[in-house]
């Protein structure tokens, strides 16, 4: 007798029972060509465990598995939602994003972008910032490498050339414009606390890393502007004038040099140019 | 491919974060170590630098989870790009994977699915290894996987699956003692057939790991230390196959250090009892026939 399946169909069918929703057995009554024991048929049961059963331990491993990963890369959506909305959240959340990359470590990648138009942010109305926020810190953990520039390095330069000299931001920073102060529930977190809501106000975020550790700081919206005319890449004069731009009252130098210290510091710029 | 391809290695353990700075910082006494190749496939950061810090003192070996030999999808090329760079800065004595597969139609499943054990499926998952190690430039080692369903259609054990499929794609077999234990108590087999059917030649390394009972099954956690009956069952391979690198996994409640360094060191101390047992016998036959 052929087989009644080739390998193809069959890894189809295993697959779509591991990730149906509601478990193998209702997964198996979607099949229109397979009953329960069209099931038997393929995969050889026993008096221990019948044929779902043991398709059954792959669809547990499969979910808890990506459980897992998504409840270490997400703690304060964890701590927010609370350990059964988590999980009902990313069943819904694997039906409509499933992992196609081949590392797991970008199962979380669409987290955010579910959670937009999600109705749990009625009750919960800033936890796609807050994903958003969380997946930025594990999206620059693992980011390109690049030679930081410091202050050494920029001290060593000759005066003379600093205007001409390009900047740019290292590879491992994003910069995120959120609408809930969602960084104050993260610091919660971070420091082992019960987070509380937000509060509801437009706030710009720089994520980034430096010395293999990932951080995070609010920034206003002249730091924002700058940051992102460093990431395409300006010449120091370029950056001197955008501050001057937003400076009253003050010492330009002063100003300028207060924002390099902080810039440098973090290890956030790189040099592409002189 | 021939076992003198690669060397041997001695006693090893799976490098993990929660020894990352310890190995850095104490460089403690192991013959060698082996990443999962998924964990350094990353633009950058502190696994990277780990690698580099960690490769300036131990020999390293790559054994991945996601090749997917088995799928039915085309072998994704921005995986084997990713994974021959990371093989050209890790430099290990040789890359692994895994005889299953983890996903179809695009989408992962990040687990290890066995595959219907017939003649078509082991010439499917042969022509796929030529071709990734075609790619790679360098031949590679297919670990046997723990299972928990069997297929009807099998007209094969996975013994002489895994055999075939070395001779025709002439690779080698990274032997996974506790997966073998795992597999035979879930499909009722006896482990012991199934090493003494394996091409010894094509054994380049060994697995030893911990897994847990849910009674009517076993399952492969990598959480436990490693079984009596998996220790006897390492001393029986070792008898047979003679002088070959093993390493211990520990994924889950990963304990201290220590304790993995005494793991190895239990699995040397086994194969030097093996081998003087080996040679004491030979001794006697020679001996006797004198």
């Amino acid at each position: 007798m052929p087989p009644p399946y080739d390998l193809r169909s069959l890894e189809g069918l295993l697959y779509r029972l591991i990730t149906a929703p509601s478990g193998v057995a209702e997964g198996l009554a979607m099949e229109k060509s397979l009953d329960d024991g069209g099931l038997s048929r393929i995969i050889a049961g026993d008096q221990r465990l019948s044929s779902i059963e043991r398709v059954d331990i792959y669809a547990n491993m499969y979910f808890y598995r990506l459980l897992e990963v998504l409840q270490e890369d997400f703690p304060a959506t964890l701590a927010i939602l609370g350990a059964d909305r988590f999980h009902n959240l990313v069943t819904g959340y694997l039906i409509e994003y499933p992992p196609a990359h081949f590392s797991i470590m970008h199962a979380g990648r669409n987290l955010a972008d579910f959670l937009r138009d999600h109705p749990i942010r009625e009750d919960f109305p800033f936890i796609a910032d807050l994903a958003r926020m969380e997946r930025a810190l594990i999206e620059v953990f693992h980011a390109a490498d690049a030679s930081a520039l410091d202050a050494e390095q920029m001290r060593a330069i000759a005066p003379a050339n600093w205007p001409s000299i390009k900047l740019g931001l290292h590879p491992a920073i994003e910069i995120l414009e959120l609408e809930w102060k969602v960084p104050e529930v993260l610091r919660a977190v971070e420091r082992g606390e019960e987070p509380r809501p937000p509060t509801r106000e437009n706030v710009g975020v720089i994520v980034w890393r430096n010395r293999n550790v990932a951080h995070h700081r609010e920034i206003d919206a002249v730091e924002r502007d700058l940051l992102t005319a460093l990431a395409k890449g300006i010449s120091f004069a370029e950056v001197c004038e955008a501050i001057a731009a937003g400076v009253e009252g003050e010492d330009l130098a002063a100003v300028v040099n207060r924002r390099l210290e902080v810039w440098l510091g973090a290890g956030i710029l790189v040099l592409s140019g002189t | 491919m021939k076992r003198s391809d690669f060397p041997f290695l001695g006693f090893g353990i799976g490098l993990r974060r929660d020894h990352y700075v310890h190995i850095i910082e104490t460089h403690p006494k192991v013959d060698w170590f082996e990443i999962l190749s998924e964990n350094f496939m990353v633009p950058g950061g502190r696994p990277l630098e780990v690698l580099d810090q960690v490769k300036e003192h131990y020999p390293l070996v790559m054994h991945g989870v996601s090749m997917s030999i088995g799928s039915t999808d085309p072998i994704r090329i921005d995986y084997l790009c990713e994974l021959k760079a990371l093989a050209k800065r890790a430099a290990p004595a040789w890359v692994s994977d895994h005889l299953c597969w983890t996903g179809v139609g695009g989408r992962n499943l990040h687990d290890l699915l066995p595959l219907p054990y017939t003649p078509e499926v082991a010439r499917h998952v042969s022509e796929r290894i030529r071709e990734v190690q075609d790619f790679l430039e360098r031949p590679i080692l297919i670990e046997n996987v723990s299972s928990y369903m069997a297929f009807n259609d099998s007209t094969m054990t996975e013994w002489e699956f895994i055999s075939e499929i070395a001779e025709q794609a002439d690779c080698g077999i990274l032997l996974d003692i506790n997966n073998i234990f795992v597999s035979a108590f879930n499909h009722k087999f006896n482990p012991r057939e199934y090493i003494d059917a394996i091409p010894i030649e094509r054994v380049i390394q060994f697995h030893l790991a911990g897994h847990s009972d849910h009674g009517t099954y076993l399952l492969d956690t990598h959480d436990h230390p490693v079984r009596d009956e998996v220790w006897d069952l390492y001393a029986h391979a070792a008898r047979r196959v003679g002088l070959v690198s093993a390493l211990i996994e520990w994924d889950d409640n990963i304990p201290e250090f220590e304790v993995l360094a005494q793991t190895a060191d239990k699995a040397r101390s086994i194969h030097e009892s093996v081998m003087e047992e080996s040679h004491r016998n030979a001794a006697a036959i020679r001996s006797s026939i004198a």
